[in-house]
């Protein structure tokens, strides 16, 4: 079996513009899920009684529903439905978005609730609002908390971008793909897509860890 | 715009085999994984450097990659590495084994290692072998805290199994899009998709949490 990496040093950088998207896909989707599940987490944990169980019906479709499902639905049923068809970036960003916020809402939820409810009360025996207990009390122990399993969610994020591939985002593994398939070179190009997915996953996970390290006793109480 | 959900009455019975697959998929990978990530784990709390060292490199290199770039990897490196010619319902297969075995490798070893240290010192103190403490006082506790955890990853798997739809495993998402670009009615197609998923799902999804709260260790 001989190898031949040619193909891939010739067309890196197509691939690392590939990588780049995937970059960009990743943070774009972080941010926004991350916007839309403490909206839901805050909702579902303060928000009015009938407001709770919309969302909680929300997140568990969301639990239940593979994330490739939810793409295809939003590529290629939508316009249909609406249209109004969305270019694959943002179809993947609305997909993405939508599914991943689930997963936040559920970590915000076990962060706000790990803090003890006798704070609340001495909050509340102090003369503090509601609104001020949350902002200063539950939310600074809360987001220490979370940052773990934030960390995950961030992994999660990038390694479900690959998927938005299947409606052709021109991310590292469609372009991986499209290189394979050009050079009939599936081994060496697939190989190296996997080492640059580990190279990104890897120390991004390791360093959320440190970091939680450093921070953790800010969360204790 | 016309509708016609008739399509999806017509080819039921392809959906119904297509989640089945996705059903034995879940099952034959978990079947598999289960065994494999307690390898995994004793081996990588096991005192030889080259064991633990082989086990924490394969769980973190498969924990860290995208699950569909594996499937793809296994669908056009293991036919050439092995030289065998594999069905791509077992190439789908051995793809989701290596993920969830280094998901469930990660839960073991955790579960393992939630047990304090005192208890296996006690065990080693009366006159326990190693080989017995593990078996008789660390496993049956740590059982009760993996559970819930291994129900996590069971619904993920479940979902995960779409994925392997990229190398044409007539599971329920391969399926349901090949009767889509059959009959051009997309719109129904994924939609029906979409609800069966969520059926098979949601009391899935339901059931996690009822384990994770019905063995919620109290510290």
């Amino acid at each position: 079996m001989d190898f031949d990496f040619q193909p891939l040093l010739d067309s890196w950088v197509y691939l690392a513009g590939g990588l780049g998207l995937t970059l960009l896909l990743s943070a774009s989707t972080a941010v926004a899920s991350a916007v839309l599940g403490a909206a839901l987490g805050l909702g579902r944990v303060y928000g009015p009684r009938w407001l709770r169980w919309p969302i909680v019906f929300y997140i568990d479709t969301q639990r239940a529903v593979p994330v490739l499902v939810v793409l295809v639905w939003f590529y290629f049923a939508w316009p249909l439905l609406t249209g109004w068809s969305l270019p694959p970036f943002w179809a993947a960003l609305l997909a993405l978005t939508l599914h991943i916020a689930a997963y936040v809402a559920e970590i915000v939820r076990a962060g706000l609730e790990s803090v003890r409810p006798g704070q609340w009360r001495a909050g509340l025996a102090l003369g503090m609002s509601g609104a001020q207990i949350v902002r200063r009390v539950v939310l600074p122990q809360a987001l220490v908390r979370m940052l773990p399993s934030f960390g995950s969610v961030l992994t999660l994020t990038i390694k479900d971008t690959a998927i938005a591939a299947v409606i052709a985002v021109p991310e590292l593994m469609k372009r991986s793909e499209t290189i394979a398939g050009q050079s009939y070179r599936p081994i060496e190009v697939f190989t190296v897509a996997m080492a640059l997915y580990f190279i990104v996953l890897f120390p991004g996970s390791r360093l959320i860890d440190a970091l939680y390290r450093r921070v953790a006793h800010l969360g204790r109480s | 715009m016309t509708l016609d959900w008739s399509v999806v009455w017509q080819h039921r019975q392809d959906l119904l085999q297509g989640a089945g697959l996705t059903v034995l998929l879940t099952v034959l990978t978990m079947a598999v994984a289960v065994p494999c990530g307690i390898v995994l784990a004793l081996m990588r709390v096991s005192s030889s450097r080259l064991l633990s060292g082989a086990s924490a490199g394969f769980v973190e290199f498969f924990r860290n990659l995208p699950l569909i770039l594996v499937v793809y990897w296994a669908f056009y490196v293991m036919p050439v590495l092995l030289h065998i010619e594999f069905s791509a319902f077992t190439t789908g297969l051995v793809a989701l084994c290596l993920n969830v075995s280094a998901y469930n490798a990660e839960t073991f070893r955790a579960g393992i290692q939630s047990i304090r240290r005192g208890q296996s010192e006690a065990a080693i103190a009366m006159g326990y072998s190693r080989w017995q403490t593990m078996r008789q006082v660390v496993l049956p506790q740590a059982w009760r805290r993996v559970l819930p955890v291994l129900a996590s990853t069971w619904v993920s798997l479940f979902k995960d199994t779409s994925l392997v739809s990229v190398i044409a495993v007539g599971e329920l998402a391969h399926v349901a899009m090949q009767i889509r670009s059959q009959t051009f009615r997309v719109l129904e197609m994924l939609t029906a998709m979409a609800i069966i998923y969520w059926l098979m799902g949601y009391p899935q999804a339901k059931l996690v949490d009822w384990i994770h709260r019905r063995f919620e260790v109290k510290e």
